[in-house]
């Protein structure tokens, strides 16, 4: 590699090779997998959920969405936690510690009472595991004593985030679902009760497709279906959302100093959903978030993707000039302000290169369909023409202009009255 | 040593798309605002709206807009020259290359004969005017079809046992199979357009209905006026790709040379590769630039071994009752002293066809090369008598004569209004 930069990090106190993990999900779920995934360079594992509870399975349990032509842009799955004998997960936890060191293994744990959670908790301490990290949050469960039925009741976040600080030391992570009105309640609970950060997130309540075959949803089990669990980069934006919005509530820092769980680095956080590139992961850590869990692609394309995470990581960096994660870790968050305060004084006008120019009038359509009728379609250059006046400088045109660098950022014109500025505007784009 | 893609004769060259690589495909469309690959098309198939309804998911769609817009669209999508006209349009091409718009129409009328669609219907309530359509090629099927929409009765008359014309009797099957042209045929019949096949019509069949479009297309044979044409082993085009599709038993020997430039020219070289031939040779007068055939063609025939040598014109064809060599000398100030000698067992002139004598069947003016002079709205200099298609335009595309049809059947039925009137 031309590019070497240092991706180690350190998360709730633990030393990590590099910010990228398996969630625990199937990816995740026996000795050999997870061997492989660290030999082909993952920093560490979130192994899949253990539970008193074994699971029976349904079949077929996955389904995903498309857009023109472009497979799994959404992933659903109606899988619960490890079908395995619980015994026989914490033996490949154990196994897998003593045989790299190195990584890290996070024991993840559901139960359904709080004797379960002391129980797991313990077996995962005996086990081993680096971290535990609770899973408040599968919304399939066939029971409504676990699962995301769990996460969004705080009593019970707070109850069982107890029941496993209290009878482990290993730090707890506790993880969050994004079905539920807001994430800080339930994620404040989780603290109060002792856990030293959370996860977020897990999937999102779906139905990704019906089948006119069956008139059910998809996949088909019997001619029937189930609401489950969405993930995939479809959600990625939404779990930026809450990863932000749980990074930039106040009250979290304040729980952890009083609950002593600051490791060095304040307000914590593990971010989760539709991660399937570098860019992917550094967005999610420049929310906050010191490591990053991946499903979906690995599903898709395998444990080898994390190969160009690290080396798409490493050139970010060099480019950037950063030497570690931490020097842009949680640089997005002073920049996400409440709609109010956004400076609302100015336009931006777009600027079109008519060299670039393909003549398909995507813009104009879009922009008299959807704007303010602000282009002019010359019928015989089939060019756009920008009726400057009546720009209200919303990029509708950009954001549809199939070109490369056709449609970029022009000039700023000022609303009448308003206080000039220095403006920052956005001026490459992908 | 190169892939050469050996076909059978009848194998179909080219793999269609599926839902996937269809969907794929067709979210490459920029979508225009004024698509420029639907003023491309001659025939109004209007591929900016079919590919539009093919990426939302509307394959059924889009079959419907091809049919009701070009009765021979399946025929169409396999053997149209996207590269001057729909795909040369694509605004697309400023940025790669141009949106695959033929085989997204293949893949749409595939999806028509998949779902065993009916797109047509013809009016229950008919016209009482009967019109002819003579020659079951491209034109006539496109007007009968149009004719047939509007409620007229219609008869179409062909010598030939099937119909299709040249789409079922000159074209390479790999290039376009019988099915596809049967599949657009079974459309037209569908309308309940009559079909009178197997025997010449004779002047007096005609008399009982109240317009007739003539579109016998060319099947004159054209051969250079050189020595040894007389040669057994000598054929015109449109000859040899006939025995070819009809006589089982057709060999065309193992040197075959093909004169001419177009689409026939490859079609020819292609039938006799794909037929055994083991040496076989294009000669074209001028240079591949300035050739009339479609580029995708040729690097088919080259792929299948074929060689192609320009800037050479036929002088002579060599041989004792069976032709034996043909002679070829250079282009006048190009190639002016260069001169070539091929061993032949058939020699194929694809050189263009020429009009037969059709004064009895339609008493319209002629032009001096024997075509019909007609308008660009299918008009002759007989009021009753409407023309298109290759007999008209002098040798064209499919595309070009499904247009042709269209236009002469909007002139029938503003003649036949009139008439009532």
């Amino acid at each position: 590699m031309a590019v070497k930069k240092d991706l180690s990090i350190k998360c709730l106190g633990v030393d990590c090779e590099n910010p990228f993990f398996l969630s625990s999900s199937p990816v995740g779920g026996c000795y050999d997998m997870v061997a492989k995934c660290f030999e082909t360079g993952w920093g560490g594992v979130f192994f899949k959920t253990v539970g008193i509870f074994v699971a029976d399975e349904c079949s077929p349990r996955f389904d995903q969405t498309n857009k023109e032509g472009i497979p799994w842009l959404g992933f659903k799955n109606m899988e619960q936690i490890s079908d395995k004998p619980t015994e026989k997960n914490f033996e490949y936890i154990y196994k897998l510690k003593k045989d790299y060191p190195d990584k890290v293994v996070v024991a993840s744990i559901m139960g359904s009472s709080d004797k379960e959670w002391r129980d797991l908790a313990k077996m995962a301490d005996q086990a081993g595991a680096d971290l535990i990290e609770g899973n408040f949050s599968c919304p399939q469960m066939t029971s409504h004593d676990m699962g995301s039925d769990v996460g969004t009741n705080v009593e019970l976040v707070e109850a069982y985030s107890k029941a496993v600080s209290e009878t482990t030391n290993i730090p707890f992570i506790a993880k969050m679902t994004p079905n539920c009105k807001n994430m800080e309640e339930p994620a404040r609970a989780a603290i109060k009760g002792g856990a030293a950060a959370v996860s977020a997130i897990n999937t999102i309540k779906s139905i990704t497709n019906v089948d006119f075959e069956n008139n059910t949803g998809m996949p088909v089990v019997n001619g029937k279906s189930s609401i489950s669990g969405y993930s995939g980069a479809a959600v990625r934006p939404i779990a930026l959302r809450f990863c932000a919005q749980v990074m930039q509530d106040p009250e979290m820092n304040k729980l952890l100093k009083a609950n002593k769980k600051d490791f060095g680095y304040g307000h914590e956080m593990s971010g989760i959903g539709g991660i399937e590139t570098w860019k992917d992961a550094a967005e999610f850590l420049s929310v906050g978030c010191r490591n990053v869990q991946v499903t979906t692609a690995i599903m898709q394309y395998g444990y080898r993707i994390v190969e160009d995470m690290i080396s798409g990581m490493m050139h970010f960096m060099e480019e950037k000039g950063y030497n570690k994660l931490d020097d842009f870790i949680g640089c997005v968050l002073p920049n996400l302000i409440p709609a109010e305060e956004l400076n609302r004084d100015f336009k931006v006008l777009p600027k079109f290169d008519n060299k670039k120019c393909v003549g398909c009038g995507r813009c104009y359509i879009s922009c008299y369909d959807a704007a303010h009728q602000a282009i002019d379609w010359d019928e015989k250059k089939r060019r756009p023409v920008l009726l400057e006046d009546d720009c209200v400088g919303c990029q509708l045109c950009l954001n549809v202009c199939p070109v490369q660098d056709c449609i970029t950022t022009g000039e700023i014109k000022w609303k009448k009255g308003r206080k000039k500025v220095k403006v920052a505007t956005k001026q490459h784009f992908d | 040593m190169s892939k050469v893609e050996k076909a059978k004769y009848t194998a179909e060259a080219q793999a269609g798309f599926n839902h996937r690589t269809a969907m794929e495909e067709a979210a490459r469309c920029l979508l225009c605002h004024d698509a420029p690959c639907s003023e491309g098309c001659p025939a109004g198939t209007d591929p900016g709206k079919f590919i539009r309804s093919i990426r939302f998911r509307n394959a059924k769609g889009a079959a419907e807009t091809i049919r009701e817009n070009n009765i021979l669209g399946g025929s169409c999508a396999r053997i149209c020259p996207y590269d001057r006209l729909c795909e040369e349009a694509c605004s697309r091409c400023g940025i790669d290359k141009p949106i695959q718009i033929g085989k997204l129409q293949r893949y749409a009328i595939e999806q028509e004969k998949i779902f065993k669609m009916k797109t047509l219907k013809a009016p229950a309530k008919k016209m009482k005017e009967k019109v002819a359509c003579v020659g079951a090629g491209p034109a006539s099927l496109a007007c009968a079809a149009e004719l047939a929409k509007a409620g007229y009765k219609v008869t179409v008359f062909d010598r030939e046992e099937k119909a299709g014309g040249v789409m079922t009797y000159g074209i390479v099957p790999t290039r376009l199979p019988q099915k596809v042209v049967d599949h657009d045929i079974a459309q037209v019949k569908g309308l309940g357009v009559k079909f009178v096949l197997g025997k010449k019509v004779k002047p007096a069949e005609l008399e009982a209905f109240d317009a007739v479009f003539v579109g016998v297309g060319l099947w004159g044979a054209k051969v250079p006026p050189i020595k040894g044409t007389n040669l057994k082993g000598v054929y015109a085009a449109a000859d040899f790709l006939k025995q070819a599709r009809t006589k089982k038993t057709f060999k065309p020997g193992k040197k075959v040379v093909v004169v001419g430039g177009g689409d026939v020219a490859v079609d020819c070289a292609v039938t006799a590769k794909l037929l055994g031939a083991e040496d076989v040779r294009i000669v074209y007068r001028r240079t591949l630039e300035e050739a009339p055939g479609n580029m995708t063609e040729f690097q088919y025939a080259l792929s299948l071994g074929i060689g192609i040598t320009t800037n050479m014109a036929p002088s002579s064809v060599l041989g004792t009752n069976k032709v034996e060599a043909v002679k070829f000398k250079g282009r006048p100030k190009v190639t002016e002293s260069s001169e070539l000698k091929l061993e032949a067992n058939t020699v194929v002139f694809a050189i263009g066809q020429g009009a037969e004598d059709f004064s009895e069947l339609a008493p319209v003016k002629l032009t001096e090369k024997g075509m019909i002079k007609a308008t660009a709205k299918g008009k002759t200099s007989s009021k009753k008598y409407f023309a298109g298609g290759d007999i008209v335009n002098g040798g064209k595309t499919v595309v070009e004569a499904v247009a042709s049809g269209k236009e002469a059947a909007a002139s029938i039925i503003e003649f036949l209004q009139k008439g009532v009137k």
